[in-house]
């Protein structure tokens, strides 16, 4: 455990870690073993590199990897630095990385070459027409000012080695090694650390800002509500591009001085084998994550009666699953607030009152029930909108004033719909808006909609989630007016190049303008639109 | 294009104010002037410059140099390109800079190498030895993110050059870095002595920063048809903000002068036909005592200018007109009446009322509680145009949990909403558990016929807090610490009549090098003086 002055930056926790335990490890990925002094020092000597490079304070670098101790060791140089990390989901396509890279206006994007099928090369060259990694040039695109530096972490065919880790090597050697620490012994709590994009109501994804004290505060008040301790391993397969994996997984177990246990395996047995091996007590994460798990032949066999904590049921041993689900005080987190935002540190079954609570607000935050016609607090019962304030919220969205995003008195506005009883505790209701949430995954129906249109050519679509036992909810579309012949499968398919797999519509339905259920409004019927999927 | 009442840019400015008229003047100095046109190009190829050198969005970028042309295209280019200026002091000693250039982060200096007796190359050298100027990627241990330390002429001198090629790619390139600054990014970072301690870097962000000076400009009467004298140094806020920002957002001229000197400052303001005079006070009054002032032609200034400087048919008894009242947080004046008008009577002495977009609440100085019309206690503010933090602090250290900054100023606020400056909270006084505020027993006392001057401090008094008050008299007026006591009694609450009294030359004030009232030498002096128990 570390000491509370000490958790101010990320930079100031890791070096608490080599203090105190320089060989306990900090991340396990499958075959992978990340001690803190392994984490400490391949960071150092990349950062090292970034600083060749002119990689400065607040500079903003992105990270596309998976998961894994690469992930980790690239996060930790760019922050240890005052540079602010931008991790980018491995999902992306080409067009979602060149928005990224200009909204998020980023000076350097490190890369795997691939993943998963996904070649981030050749997204990148479809992006930006006038990248040319074939030069040993800092790049100077017309259409991403800022951007300078491609690192292709293992280079790829075509791509020059400067644009490679080699080239970073290279840019490394020209700096003492000792200057690293020197160059980030001014990163404050107050400096930026990173920005977790989250899709947002509009378009364009919104690039939530967390500075290091903000989220490293927020993580220390969580691990004391779910008891992560130094003694402790957790697993946890939340994606450490977004909020769970980066707040609730890798910082969390960083200032806690624990050990992440992860995988990115593709067959479900081989994760199992890591939590075998590895023995986690805590198991933390969306529940639907490891369904995959339990639905693998060799689950039954298994023993995981070491898991003493932790709200991944499915895996836990018989005894501490719930019953009844509801009757537990659910969690509630958002990229907005650093991950939780809602929990309770008391797991045991609640009484019928307590059925589908949320819990209080965790003790750094203030929450309200707004009536957001009037602004005020509703009454206890009423479904309102729900208001966070605390000062380890996020800073803000990249690239919006303050005010466009808070109240004047500092209130963020969730969109979320709750209600509150007369103790306090909180029910989640669903969105305000429409976004629709798929495995964990946000999805917005106006990113969606647009892509629809153009590639299949209808005249236009409507895009909303429907209720699945799985993933809680999946995307689906209505199409109007497009009869175009194409099946759902192949419809998918020429989706999936332009749109995330997780953004891609499950369930399509065909109708003609006249055929939707409108309201008096003048608006499609939603709950009416969502029923015709039943029918059909 | 900014939309009418949006927020607003750099980059989007400077291409408005080309396209609506560039020939007009923007910076009119003695021997040389810019146009709106020539900021435009200049400012465009130091930002595509400064970008193809490696400066990023965001990055810190010192300047330190004195006033003129070039300071002016080199900070506009810095902030248009992107990144965020740090306007240095060309005052700052080595040791000052050291810590400015750390406390910054800055990672390019652009300097004059000298200016007047001092050479900042040898002041760079001797806090940072080894640094280069001219080079790039130096790697300082002293200054870790310092990287390149360049000469303004020569970065002005380019920008400026004649025949610089611009093909449409680099056209392109122009309009997408423009496009890419936005209201939310950060501008600028702007030291300001704190009352103790460290200077603090404030942070203000394009929308912040032009949004404050936006809302200044009804109520200093700065129009697109004005001619403004301006002789402040641009690297604080009244030259920066009220001076330089305020014409460009303004669309008017700017006139300044490097050193201003009475005889010379009158031609100017003569043969620039200058509006508004926004010197310093005492500046002011020197050109109005100078010979050559009655034979000047002035006429067009108008008021709202400074009082001194007008023919004596437009100028105004103190109070009379609005103070112009604000700080480097908020990013130069949030609260004045226009300053052509005279205030309704019972605000006089007041600073108006705030700006659009500003609120102001007072609260109690021990509880932070809202306090209700006509009450003192500390002034706060919140709102858009705001600083965004301080740099080396979390927002919640530097904002109230509700938004607003706690200013340190001490005021009142009436009840159709004027606010009353009293003093700052640092200077506030406990005296018998009671609270009392020196500036405004200074305040009543200069009111008593024959004081020319007082200075109130808290003495110990054998642990014991008692107030004390050191009186200048004007030259044949003979008044006793008990007549001074009855005088103040007549006036002021009884808490808040000083016990301790010592009448003082004007010559024997106690003074610090940096020429402020030595509050410790005078706290001895009232210790020894006379005591009149009330």
């Amino acid at each position: 455990m570390t000491d509370a002055h000490a958790v101010t930056t990320v930079g100031a926790a890791l070096a608490a870690c080599v203090a105190t335990r320089p060989d306990h490890d900090y991340v396990v990925c499958d075959d992978e073993r990340l001690t803190y002094a392994e984490a400490d020092r391949a960071s150092r000597e990349l950062a090292r590199g970034l600083v060749g490079i002119g990689v400065g304070r607040g500079a903003h670098v992105g990270l596309c990897f998976p998961t894994g101790s690469d992930f980790v060791v690239a996060w930790l140089a760019v922050v240890r630095i005052g540079a602010v990390a931008v991790p980018i989901s491995t999902f992306s396509t080409a067009d979602e990385v060149a928005t990224l890279v200009r909204n998020a206006d980023l000076r350097a994007l490190l890369t795997v070459p691939a993943y998963r099928g996904n070649d981030y090369v050749a997204a990148l060259g479809r992006a930006f027409p006038a990248l040319d990694l074939a030069v040993p040039e800092p790049c100077a695109l017309v259409d991403a000012p800022y951007l300078r530096r491609v690192v292709v972490m293992g280079g790829a065919p075509g791509v020059h080695a400067f644009h490679t880790d080699a080239g970073l090597r290279a840019a490394a050697a020209t700096v003492d090694p000792g200057f690293v620490d020197l160059v980030g012994a001014d990163v404050g709590p107050d400096d930026r650390m990173v920005i977790v994009h989250t899709s947002g109501s509009t378009s364009a994804p919104k690039g939530v800002v967390h500075t290091h004290g903000g989220l490293l505060e927020h993580l220390v008040v969580l691990n004391e509500l779910r008891g992560l301790t130094a003694d402790l391993k957790m697993f946890s397969n939340s994606p450490l591009f977004w909020i769970g994996g980066m707040g609730y997984n890798l910082v969390g177990t960083l200032v806690a001085g624990a050990t992440l246990v992860c995988s990115r395996a593709e067959d479900p047995a081989r994760t199992l084998d890591l939590v075998e091996r590895e023995r986690p007590e805590m198991v933390n994460g969306f529940a639907q994550s490891v369904a995959v798990l339990v639905s693998d032949p060799s689950f039954e066999a298994r023993d995981f009666s070491f898991i003493r904590t932790g709200n991944l049921y499915p895996i836990m041993p018989p005894a501490l699953r719930p019953p009844d689900p509801e009757l537990r005080h659910n969690m509630l987190g958002m990229t907005e607030t650093g991950s939780v935002a809602l929990m309770e540190s008391d797991e045991s079954d609640q009484p019928e009152r307590y059925r589908g609570s949320f819990g209080h607000p965790v003790p750094d935050l203030e929450a309200r029930v707004v009536d957001p016609e009037t602004g005020e607090d509703g009454a206890p019962g009423e479904p309102g909108e729900l208001w966070f304030r605390g000062p380890n919220l996020m800073e803000g969205y990249y690239g919006r004033e303050r005010h466009e995003v808070f109240t004047a008195d500092g209130w963020f506005r969730t969109g979320d719909v709750c209600t509150i009883d007369d103790e306090g505790f909180l029910y989640f209701k669903g969105r305000r808006g429409d976004m629709i949430k798929t495995a964990g995954a946000n999805v917005s129906p106006r990113e969606v909609e647009p892509v629809l249109c153009e590639v299949i050519g209808c005249e236009s679509a409507i895009v909303l989630g429907l209720p699945d036992a799985e993933r809680g909810q999946v995307v689906a579309a209505v199409l109007i007016e497009s009869f175009d012949g194409m099946d759902d499968d192949a419809l998918r398919a020429a989706l999936r190049d332009r749109l995330s797999a997780f953004k891609v519509p499950r369930r399509f339905l065909r109708l003609s303008r006249t055929a939707i259920p409108m309201l008096s409004s003048g608006k499609p019927d939603m709950p009416a639109l969502a029923a015709m999927f039943d029918d059909a | 294009m900014p939309e009418p009442g949006g927020r607003l840019t750099i980059p989007t400015l400077l291409r408005q104010r080309a396209a609506e008229d560039a020939d007009a003047r923007f910076l009119v100095t003695d021997d040389d002037h810019l146009t709106y046109g020539q900021l435009d190009a200049q400012t465009r190829r130091v930002a595509s410059t400064l970008l193809r050198s490696g400066v990023g969005k965001g990055a810190r970028v010192g300047l330190l140099m004195p006033n003129g042309i070039d300071w002016a295209v080199l900070a506009l280019g810095v902030m248009r390109a992107g990144a965020v200026l740090v306007p240095l002091s060309t005052f700052l000693r080595p040791p000052e800079l050291h810590a400015q250039l750390v406390a910054a982060g800055i990672e390019d200096l652009v300097l004059a190498p000298t200016f007047r007796d001092r050479d900042y190359v040898a002041d760079l050298c001797e806090v940072v030895p080894g640094v280069a100027v001219g080079a790039s990627d130096q790697h300082l241990v002293e200054v870790p993110r310092l990287r390149s330390v360049s000469l303004g002429a020569d970065l002005a001198g380019a920008a400026r050059a004649d025949g610089a090629t611009t093909d449409d790619r680099d056209g392109a390139r122009a309009d997408a870095l423009d496009a890419a600054v936005r209201p939310a990014d950060d501008m600028v970072v702007i030291f300001t002595s704190g009352s103790r301690g460290a200077p603090k870097g404030v942070i203000h962000t394009h929308g912040g920063a032009l949004g404050a000076v936006a809302a200044s400009l009804g109520p200093r009467c700065l129009g697109r048809d004005d001619r403004m004298y301006i002789p402040m140094p641009f690297f604080w806020m009244g030259g920066f903000g009220g001076g330089l920002l305020s014409v460009l957002v303004a669309g008017a001229t700017l006139i300044t002068e490097a050193e201003p000197e009475p005889t010379r400052t009158l031609a100017l303001l003569e043969r620039e036909r200058v509006t508004l005079f926004r010197g310093w006070p005492d500046q002011a009054a020197a050109l109005a005592a100078h010979p050559a002032f009655a034979s000047a032609d002035l006429g067009a200034l108008k008021a709202g200018s400074l009082d001194a400087a007008l023919p004596p048919g437009l100028r105004r008894a103190t109070g009379v007109r609005s103070n112009l009242f604000g700080m480097t947080e908020s990013f130069g004046p949030y609260c004045a009446d226009p300053l052509d008008t005279d205030l309704p009577e019972g605000k006089w002495g007041s600073c108006g009322r705030p700006f659009a977009g500003t609120e102001v609440r007072i609260v109690d100085v021990d509880s932070g509680a809202p306090l209700p019309a006509g009450e003192t206690g500390e002034i706060q503010l919140r709102g858009p145009n705001l600083m965004r933090g301080i740099g080396g602090r979390r927002r919640a250290e530097v904002f109230t949990a509700d938004g607003f900054y706690p200013t340190g100023d001490l005021g009142r606020l009436d009840a159709d909403g004027y606010l009353f400056f009293v003093g700052r909270r640092d200077d506030m006084v406990k005296v018998k558990g009671t609270t009392v505020y020196p500036s405004e027993v200074e305040a009543a006392l200069v009111t008593v016929p024959g004081v020319q001057r007082a200075l109130v401090v808290d003495v110990d008094a054998g642990g014991r807090t008692e107030l004390g008050a050191a009186v200048v008299l004007a030259g044949g007026v003979a008044l006793t610490a008990a007549d001074l006591a009855r005088e103040t009694r007549a006036r002021l609450s009884a808490f808040k009549v000083p016990s301790r009294w010592v009448v003082v030359d004007a010559a024997d004030v106690p003074m610090t090098a940096t020429g402020k009232v030595d509050k410790a030498a005078l706290q001895a002096l009232l210790g020894a003086g006379s005591n009149v128990d009330s």
